[in-house]
């Protein structure tokens, strides 16, 4: 019993250690203007909010989590309307994790 | 003053209507076939203009967000390499992007005018990325691709447009092959056999309409193993745009 609770401890404090590891080591603002991330800055702007066409939104503020589910559903097909089209083909150059990164990173734009 | 507010509501509305028309669905008139190469318009307008690389730059900045500094694209596929291009090829594609001949909803607001400018700045950018150092690392195909196949097929269906080196043709607005990314290439290879790709050549489409996916991994395998002429390429992968300092 107490081995099992040292490997469980052992994998919570790996798992912990990595995942606080990761969100240091992402940062949100430099995925948000790479082209090698999809480039989201060519067209929402290096700010967030002076976006390339008038039909594109602003981001800047945004909640982190529903910029998230935003991308995650232009992803999957889920969400197809509007300005989705232009969107759709950038989305797989980020994993789940640079995803959140750049949400959390716009969430924080003023 | 009054005049000049009218005019711009009338720019943004256009351009309102024509980026819904880019994003719509395949329904609409802009669907059918746009042909391979009408000519006329901004692609000659462009051609005849004198460039001013000075100018190219500064419109290349817009460029360079998604295809970076280099023009080196990303070796993922999503954008392909325009660094070596022809310029010829540049113009006819970015006229047709603009005139909604192909359809590619990412690019198509940076197309327009109001984003890069008139057929001079086309004239411009076009002949700035012509003269960029090429990438050397460019996507390549899968190792377990048959390159004897693929050279076959190259040879029996490619070379007589794209020539034995995968140069392209300037003049006929072939592109240059060699060095671009292998996954953007599988892309637009299958578009223009499935006919998705409206500006595609149609001698190209009848040519490759029997390709397997196997002879079209050979052969795009094959074509990135095309070197391409040292003078075209940059240095090193390390290599940054000088001009970008």
């Amino acid at each position: 019993m107490k081995k099992l609770t040292q490997m469980v401890m052992a994998v919570a404090c790996t798992a912990g250690i990595g995942f606080a590891s990761n969100a240091m080591a992402l940062d949100g603002g430099a995925l948000y203007l790479d082209a090698t991330k999809g480039g989201c800055s060519a067209c929402h702007g290096k700010d967030a909010k002076t976006p390339v066409m008038p039909t594109y939104p602003k981001l800047a503020g945004q909640n982190a989590d529903y910029v998230y589910n935003q991308i995650k559903d232009i992803q999957s097909g889920a969400r197809s309307n509007g300005m989705t089209a232009a969107m759709k083909g950038i989305t797989h150059m980020t994993t789940d994790e640079e995803k959140k990164a750049i949400a959390k990173w716009i969430s924080e734009q003023k | 003053m009054k005049l000049k507010s009218v005019i711009s509501v009338f720019a943004f509305v256009t351009t309102f209507a024509a980026s819904t028309v880019a994003m719509s669905s395949q329904s609409d008139e802009h669907a059918k076939a746009a042909g391979w190469n009408k000519g006329g318009g901004e692609q000659d307008a462009a051609l005849h203009l004198k460039p001013d690389l000075e100018n190219g730059l500064d419109v290349f900045e817009v460029c360079s967000a998604c295809h970076l500094p280099e023009g080196w694209g990303t070796e993922e596929g999503t954008f392909p390499q325009l660094a070596g291009q022809h310029r010829r090829v540049l113009i006819k594609q970015l006229a047709d992007i603009r005139a909604l001949n192909r359809d590619n909803p990412t690019m198509y607001p940076f197309a327009l005018p109001e984003s890069i400018g008139d057929s001079q700045a086309i004239s411009d950018v076009t002949a700035y990325i012509e003269k960029l150092k090429m990438n050397p690392a460019a996507g390549k195909g899968p190792a377990s691709a048959d390159l004897v196949k693929g050279e076959k097929l190259f040879k029996d269906n490619c070379v007589k447009c794209h020539g034995e080196t995968a140069m392209g043709d300037a003049q006929k607005y072939y592109p240059r092959l060699n060095g671009q990314h292998y996954k953007y290439m599988k892309r637009q290879f299958t578009w223009i056999r499935d006919g998705k790709r409206r500006n595609a050549n149609p001698d190209m489409v009848e040519q490759i309409k029997n390709f397997s996916e196997e002879d079209e991994v050979n052969v795009l395998t094959y074509v990135t193993h095309i070197p391409v002429p040292k003078e075209d390429l940059a240095p090193s992968k390390d290599y940054r745009n000088p001009d970008f300092d």
